[in-house]
């Protein structure tokens, strides 16, 4: 039993990937498990965990067919599903335990699902692409687990004065999104504020970057500090991207990469610092699987790409950003040129990103539009150079200028958290801020969230053709106003301690919010 | 359960008769319903024949749970009860043999190991259910949006209707409200919808989901799905499970599973346990024999009954003396060795008084109004029936004289005594004769035609201390014209500032008084989904986290909600979704004001159950 298991391991959580369309016969259950943390269950107990998540899609879709299970919520656990590509799905399993704060909320967990797989998609494909090419999917699960497991290691402990707290492995254990997020959204996209003047110099440097690649259908994503400042890709590809860089690009991500502890090179002493089953040395990572499997477990395994590995990266003599993590051949120690897959276009690019100070600059260029690979990327390399070095050079001044640091959009007072659904973006109090918030006021918080996800899905499903309009305003048991608004797409969520008694008092600070940064998108007419 | 036992034999037995048939012009569906109970008999074993259809559907469910089934027994994973995979291959065997002839529903008739009352029960519905139309069934088919017969004034028609469905018809699984009792075997118990003889697979899978996680050391709550939820409810070995894709809170949900295991209770007492005890295989739908019209209203009252979420009761408006008198009577009966004495006209209280230091649970009150009304044979002669109150002791027999004094008038006479029946009937006489006397009846007919509050009637300006609710009763206050030509002003719109419904809930008093309908909640669907709305906020605002809140305001398209959680009360309040907040909080508080000057009328004052 799964879930037995569960209760023994103190962190209490598993995640795991499995296909439906494999090992539909008795006997071959095992095939189906593309990916388990932690991976030293036994397989039964793994068995178990898939079994129960099977049983209940099929068991709802009997009443649901349009939609299967979502959550099984039981007294001490929540299993959150997602259904990653069509039969593949992701089951994150979570212990509840209010003295360790482990509360959580169901859709913030959901989120890491989506954005872990987003992800992999962006690097590796689709997983059942994957699988048609290699049915016996040794290579496939070697590729999840060392992904997946990359995404959940941190480099660093969470630090309140962090913008994005994307990694969950902090050093002890894994942190992933509880009810102190709620002020959080995740796969949405933060950007800068910009000036009309410095808007004008971005745009300038846009073109001027992309012609230098002699392509069309290149594109380009400017970061400042861990806020985007402009992109010329689809919204989704743009999150995934995003998301990237603030991990393993950015200034931050890889000064907090040259600080920290590696696993790899500090090996065993590092994987004791991690509880529970870790990834421990590279050799386990790459060989999760007992060769029971039935996996002709190839040289390649061990040679996987791994994108998400910490400290892989560093800043070149010339601007450009370095890794060894693509190489040419497996074992060889020539690092090619990333490369990654878009979403909307299905089109795989080539990923060179620049950097000078707190300008981080990515530029896409088509795999098929470089004629002689590392060459080809070179040449556009010292294009780029000589047209837009000094141009980034100023835009980074003029963007620093207008910069107001790690409080700039703190608003004095509130608490709060906008949603521009539409445009994947959202703008948030700062984590320092938000962390002054007593419990019980985030608790409440969590809550009203939860209520709002599940009425923003029920219209979904009722789809009456018009978006969601709600607007609820609790005065927490701590007298805290706790408010949210839905409608037209953007959601603002609010906390509201200093606030004056009476509910008249509480809209009226929402008004003025709504008033000055959100251009009245929430006031009443 | 079927509605009598005759009905029972005669509609089984053809049920089986005609399965194939109808089996045959199905393949897919009923292919697939095989497919998991086989594999829940067997463990997953190879299925052949009408299953192949059945492939393309159920795609990868054939391991599922199936095959974990096996896998829990193989472990030898603690279990609470003895053999579990056995019984469930007795449920599939069970199934088999219904299949291919009827002898299976000999075995499963059974004999009724009970005491006398069972066959009492039985007699009780005459299966009104069975093939009746519609008409307003507050939870249709998904897919049925018809207003016009969901929004009809029609009477709701208790019973159970839609007996020949089962979870392989497509129309049965469309239903927007399950509710399923069975037992910790997996033997169905009861089933809303559908014969629970027929969904004994299916009864088999909610067994084995709930006893898959608790063999894990966990306990299953809540599995969401799209627009539905699967709400689990353990108790002992009665295993309560709802399949819903109403709008309703986790929370709600799961109070009616509690709501609807306490009328069990209220018709068997917990010690329904014991024969579990002695026999894990026990069937207990004999037991329950007749007992569906109870479960129905009960399922039915959940949607319209704001009794049934905030664990209140509520009174028939009545002048203060009015209700004085009918207390005193009440009370002498008390006095001689009767423990409750309760009189209610439909689901209201016109007085109640109780033994010294015997209180009465709000919800106990509703579990056995509900029986009374729900059951045909209390309205045709004076009753005197065993019932339990779950609140008060779950463990035991209480006996209820019940008499209906009038259509919606009765009287219920609650003992310890199980030959207390003359005696009763002698309290009843006198208290009937007192009532007549003192025109207590009447002014209770009156009171049932003139309605309650309306929110058209709020006074604007605070009234004199000496208001009153009921006009005709003398004490009214002067009607001013201004008063007058406001009321005609807020005719269809509800009353001041788009006020258009609310509901008062005292905390000390455990009573609750909800306003009258008025335009433009005109129709049940309106009224339904207000209810629904309210029930919401009520889940919202109690949350068993993080303790209750104080005050909440919301909007959506359809109204805004203000509710107002204080020590002494609760105030849940609807207005026009365009009604602005200062004159909403104004009128909130203009709305308290008055239920407090006339609370002598509308409450039941200085004789809380809770209070002795």
């Amino acid at each position: 039993m799964g879930l037995s298991s569960v209760a023994s391991n103190s962190e209490g959580m598993q995640l795991c990937i499995f296909d439906l369309r494999r090992g539909q016969n008795e006997g071959q259950e095992l095939d189906k498990i593309l990916f388990f943390y932690p991976a030293d269950l036994p397989f039964s107990t793994q068995l178990s965990v898939i079994g129960l998540s099977e049983g209940l899609i099929t068991f709802t879709r009997i009443f649901s067919p349009e939609a299967a299970c979502e959550v099984i919520e039981a007294e001490r656990h929540s299993h959150v599903f997602f259904e990653a590509e069509p039969d593949i799905w992701m089951v994150v399993i979570v212990e509840k335990n209010k003295e360790a704060e482990a509360i959580w909320r169901v859709e913030g967990l959901r989120k890491v699902l989506k954005e872990v797989h987003s992800l992999f998609l962006m690097f590796h494909g689709s997983i059942r692409s994957l699988l048609e090419k290699e049915p016996a999917a040794g290579s496939v699960r070697s590729q999840l687990y060392i992904f997946i497991m990359d995404y959940l290691s941190a480099f660093e402990k969470r630090s309140p004065l962090d913008y994005c707290c994307w990694d969950f492995l902090s050093s002890k254990k894994l942190q992933l999104p509880s009810f102190r997020d709620s002020l959080k959204e995740r796969a949405t996209v933060q950007m800068l504020t910009v000036g009309r003047e410095a808007a004008i110099e971005v745009q300038s440097l846009v073109r001027v970057v992309e012609s230098c690649t002699g392509s069309q259908s290149s594109h380009s994503l400017l970061l400042f500090q861990d806020l985007l400042v402009s992109t010329t890709l689809s919204p989704d590809d743009t999150i995934n991207l995003f998301t990237y860089a603030v991990l393993r690009l950015t200034p931050r991500a890889l000064s907090a990469g040259l600080s920290s502890w590696s696993y790899l090179r500090k090996g065993s002493a590092a994987s004791t610092a991690v509880t529970g089953p870790t990834m421990g040395s590279a050799a386990s990572l790459s060989e999760p699987f007992h060769g029971s499997r039935g996996t002709s477990a190839g040289d390649d395994h061990s040679h996987a790409v791994r994108p998400l590995q910490h400290d892989r990266w560093s800043k070149g003599r010339d601007g450009f950003l370095i890794t060894d993590i693509w190489q040419a051949e497996p074992a060889s120690l020539v690092s090619v040129t990333p490369s990654i897959w878009l979403q909307q276009t299905e089109e795989k690019m080539y990923l060179c990103a620049y950097q000078h100070k707190s300008l981080t600059f990515i530029l896409l260029i088509p795999v098929s539009s470089v004629i002689n690979g590392e060459q080809g990327i070179l040449a556009v390399k010292q294009l780029v150079l000589e047209h837009a070095s000094l141009k980034m050079l100023k835009v980074e001044e003029k963007l620093s200028k207008g910069w107001g640091g790690e409080n700039a959009y703190h608003v004095s007072g509130y608490r709060y958290l906008l949603v521009d659904g539409d445009r994947n973006l959202s703008r948030a109090s700062p984590p320092g801020k938000v962390a002054t918030l007593t419990k019980d006021s985030l608790l409440a918080l969590s809550k009203l969230r939860e209520e709002v996800d599940i009425e923003k899905s029920r219209a979904k499903w009722d789809n009456d053709g018009h978006e969601k309009d709600l607007e609820i305003c609790t005065r927490a048991r701590n007298n805290a106003w706790v408010i949210s608004q839905v409608t037209r797409g953007k959601e603002l969520y609010m906390v509201l301690e200093n606030a004056n008694e009476t509910l008249l008092y509480a809209s009226d600070a929402v008004q003025k919010f709504s008033n000055r940064y959100c251009n009245g998108a929430f006031s009443l007419d | 359960m079927s509605s009598s036992d005759g009905g029972d034999d005669g509609s089984a037995s053809s049920g089986a008769g005609s399965g194939p048939v109808v089996l045959g012009s199905k393949p897919i569906e009923d292919g697939f319903s095989q497919l998991r109970v086989t594999d829940l008999a067997n463990g997953g074993a190879a299925n052949d024949g009408d299953g192949e259809a059945a492939a393309a559907e159920g795609s990868g469910g054939r391991e599922g749970i199936a095959a974990e089934v096996g896998e829990v027994e193989d472990g030898g994973a603690a279990s609470a009860r003895a053999g579990g995979r056995s019984e469930i291959e007795e449920i599939g065997e069970a199934r088999v043999m219904w299949r291919s002839n009827s002898e299976g529903e000999g075995e499963a008739q059974g004999s009724p190991s009970s005491s006398g009352y069972a066959g009492e029960r039985g007699s009780s519905s005459g299966g009104s259910g069975i093939g009746e139309e519609e008409g307003e069934e507050e939870d249709e088919i998904e897919e049925v949006r018809s207003d016009a017969v969901s929004d009809s004034q029609a009477a709701w028609m208790p019973g159970k209707r839609h007996v020949m469905q089962d979870d392989a018809s497509i129309s049965w699984r469309k239903r927007k409200k399950h509710f399923f009792i069975l037992s910790h075997s997996g033997k169905p118990i009861y089933s809303r919808y559908g014969d629970e003889h027929k969904l004994a697979g299916f009864s088999a899978t909610l067994q084995a989901i709930i006893s898959f996680v608790e063999n894990g050391g966990d306990r299953v709550k809540l599995v969401r799905a799209g627009k539905h939820q699967v709400v689990f409810l353990v108790k002992g070995p009665i295993y309560l499970v709802c399949i819903s894709c109403t709008e309703e809170p986790y929370e709600s949900l799961r109070g009616q599973l509690e709501l609807i295991y306490g009328q069990m209770i209220l018709i068997l007492t917990k010690s329904v346990n014991r024969c579990f005890e002695k026999n894990p295989k026990f069937d207990m739908t004999p037991l329950l024999g007749g007992t569906d019209v109870v479960f129905s209203s009960l399922i039915h009252s959940f949607s319209w009954n704001p009794a049934t979420f905030l664990h209140a009761y509520t009174c028939l408006p009545l002048g203060y003396a009015t209700r004085q008198a009918a207390g005193a009577v009440l009370q002498d009966v008390a006095d001689s060795g009767v423990l409750f004495a309760i009189l209610m006209c439909k689901h209201k209280v016109v007085s109640l008084v109780g033994a010294q230091k015997a209180s009465l649970h709000p919800d106990d009150m509703l579990l056995l109004a509900n029986f009374v009304m729900s059951s045909e044979s209390f309205r045709t002669s004076e009753n005197f029936s065993p019932i339990c109150l779950p609140r008060y002791n779950p463990m035991a027999f209480l006996y209820a004289y019940v008499h209906y004094l009038d259509v919606e008038t009765y009287l219920m006479l609650l003992t310890t005594s199980s030959d207390a029946f003359y005696h009763l009937k002698d309290c009843r006489m006198r208290i009937e004769t007192v009532l007549l006397k003192s025109n207590v009846l009447s002014e209770v007919q009156r009171s049932m035609l003139d309605g309650g509050m309306r929110v058209e009637d709020l006074p604007i300006d605070p009234l004199p201390r000496s208001g009153s609710l009921l006009p005709r009763l003398g004490q009214g206050r002067p009607v001013t014209d201004s008063q007058e030509s406001l009321k005609e002003a807020y005719a269809g719109i509800g009353g001041p500032a788009g006020l258009w419904h609310f509901i008062y809930r005292s905390i000390y008093l455990d009573q609750y008084v909800a306003s009258e309908f008025s335009p433009p909640f005109n129709t049940l669907r309106q009224q339904k989904r207000l209810y629904r709305a309210y029930q919401k906020m009520y889940a919202s605002m109690h949350d068993k986290g993080i303790g209750a809140h104080k005050t909440q305001f919301r909007r959506d398209e359809h109204y805004v909600l203000l509710c107002w959680v204080t020590q002494d009360f609760e105030l849940y309040a609807a207005f026009d979704p365009l009604a602005d907040k200062a004159s909403a909080i104004k009128t909130c508080n203009r709305v308290c004001q008055w239920v407090k000057d006339v609370e002598n009328e509308i409450f039941l004052l200085g004789a809380s159950p809770f209070s002795w």
